[in-house]
């Protein structure tokens, strides 16, 4: 349903009653996620608790009263993204002294797992039950195993949708291209869309012959923001510089200068392998070929370049969609709605939508819950004590 | 055919949701479980192998790890061996230790490593032994990686 004023199309809200009672439950699940079932009795816990719980209860309010996935997900999701750098950074210092992960630490393998890794491991874990990573397989922050369960988890739940709902990176690189109103690079070659299929294939085999995780060694930006092995040879440091001039250009001067996410279109391996689980995933994107005007604004606008001309003339979108709902939003026609597969596609777009919106942003509540708690703490501490630890 | 579809299709979108609460409320026990039901572990490249011996010093106690040759399939030409030395009451100015890792009651290398400066040399008896991969200054004491060929 729509409102047109001054040839603005807008969707009307839904009503206010019908949207408090479908968010109800989540107010309810979040809650039981956010407080891990027990009630904080540090002031400092309980303030953060509250303003995470209301904070995010309003984000779903919104989504459902104003009908709009990306809008009101891109807040929480890029919170979620400078959250767990602070948190994480934060942590690091107290527990190290350092965001440098020393000789010490490699060795004892007390690395935090995390889910970019997980390809590079595939092949050796298939062959000889070993996972090829300095971590904690049980009981330590970020083990590997809990990392693994998580994993699987997102997978079955939201497929690829992971990148846009559950990662803990990919806000960095969606904050970044909403910076600008307009992109300044409108064209990027379509052969590049299948450069994080070449890195995946390349890092994944490296990763077997070596039995050292390559992209985490070598490429993987992210470590800028995160934790990086203290330089101790030349080695370290070149590779030092190149994930630092990585970060830069994919995370953020190209999704600044592009408006997409460039990191995870083009060039992140988890993202790639990633997305073969969309296909036993069972939520999708699907365009009505009758009510579509081929304006192509889902083209342009699509973050991780998952809507090309082909995909549109056959009423999907490629499989390495991340199900952000950027398209559902900015579709003027509003013929491109989340779809469950199996299901007739004449069947209601909102029931679609509430399906997918349930485990999506329920998963992204819990990912995020304790690192938006842990930064509100750490910046209360900051205003109140001048120390963030 | 139709029907059971859409049948299937929504009801695997509800199980989408249930999936959500067991993945964080069982973690725990999903990690275990995954744990202890796979046998898998973390590669002893990474972990240095199991300790196979342990020598007793007065101030210090040395832990033998197994050699490493571990590959995905089978076994590599190039590993190593991982030594650790663990600080009980305070160390000598210098361990020196001649370390028979094969258990055939031959020593197969010599090391010497100054406590102050953690700066590690090696004598290698068996040729099988290359150098010194990389020593380490840990909490409890010191580590050394020692390179070794088949």
């Amino acid at each position: 349903m729509t409102n047109k004023t001054k040839g603005v199309e807008f969707p009307t809200p839904v009503s206010l009653k019908k949207t408090l009672l479908l968010a109800l439950p989540m107010m309810l699940f979040t809650f039981m996620m956010l407080s891990a079932g027990k009630m904080p009795t540090d002031t400092n816990k309980i303030i953060s608790l509250a303003v995470t719980f209301i904070f995010v209860n309003t984000i779903f309010f919104l989504m459902l009263y104003r009908e709009k996935t990306d809008k009101y997900r891109a807040i929480l999701f890029i919170s979620y993204a400078v959250c767990f750098v602070i948190s994480f950074i934060s942590n690091l210092i107290e527990i190290r002294g350092s965001m440098a992960i020393s000789q010490e630490n490699l060795l004892l393998c007390k690395t935090p797992f995390c889910h970019i890794v997980i390809p590079m491991t595939i092949i050796p874990l298939a062959l000889s039950k070993t996972i090829i990573f300095p971590g904690t397989m049980i009981g330590s922050f970020a083990s590997i195993a809990s990392m693994l369960i998580i994993w699987i988890g997102a997978s079955l739940a939201l497929g690829r949708g992971f990148c846009g709902w559950v990662c803990f990176f990919g806000g960095l690189d969606d904050g970044f291209s909403r910076i600008f109103r307009k992109p300044m690079i409108k064209h990027i070659n379509p052969k590049w869309h299948y450069l994080p299929f070449a890195v995946l294939l390349v890092t994944a085999l490296t990763s077997a012959m070596l039995l050292t995780p390559t992209y985490c060694e070598w490429l993987c930006p992210y470590k800028t923001v995160t934790e990086y092995v203290e330089v101790t040879s030349i080695k370290i440091l070149i590779q030092t510089i190149i994930f630092v001039a990585l970060f830069l250009g994919l995370v953020i001067i190209l999704p600044m200068l592009t408006k997409k996410r460039t990191q995870c279109g083009l060039f992140c391996p988890f993202g790639a392998f990633q997305s073969f689980t969309n296909k036993i995933n069972p939520f999708e994107i699907r365009i009505n070929q009758v009510t579509c005007v081929k304006c192509k604004q889902c083209i342009r606008i699509c973050p991780v370049f998952s809507i090309t001309e082909e995909t549109l003339n056959t009423g999907k979108t490629r499989f390495t969609c991340i199900k952000c709902g950027k398209c559902v939003d900015a579709c003027p026609k509003g013929a491109i709605c989340f779809h469950v597969k199996g299901t007739p596609l004449t069947g209601n777009a909102d029931t679609f939508r509430l399906l997918f919106l349930y485990p999506a942003f329920l998963f992204l509540v819990t990912m995020a819950g304790s690192n938006i708690q842990d930064a509100i703490i750490r910046i209360i501490r900051l205003i109140t004590t001048g120390s963030m630890f | 055919m139709g029907r059971f579809k859409s049948i299937l299709g929504y009801t695997s979108a509800v199980l989408t949701f249930f999936i959500v609460l067991a993945t964080f409320l069982g973690l725990n026990y999903f990690s275990a479980k995954l744990v202890s039901v796979t046998g898998i572990k973390v590669s002893p490249r990474f972990t240095g192998g199991e300790v196979v011996k342990i020598v007793d010093h007065k101030t210090y106690t040395t832990l033998i790890h197994r050699p490493v040759f571990d590959g995905i399939i089978g076994e590599r030409k190039d590993g190593f061996i991982q030594i650790i030395w663990e600080r009980r009451d305070g160390w000598p100015q210098v361990i020196e230790e001649k370390i028979d890792y094969n258990g055939d009651n031959v020593e197969d290398f010599f090391i010497h490593i100054e406590t102050k400066t953690g700066k590690a040399m090696l004598t290698a008896y068996n040729p099988s032994v290359t150098g010194i991969e990389q020593t380490y200054v840990i909490k409890t004491g010191y580590a050394a990686r020692i390179l070794l060929k088949r």
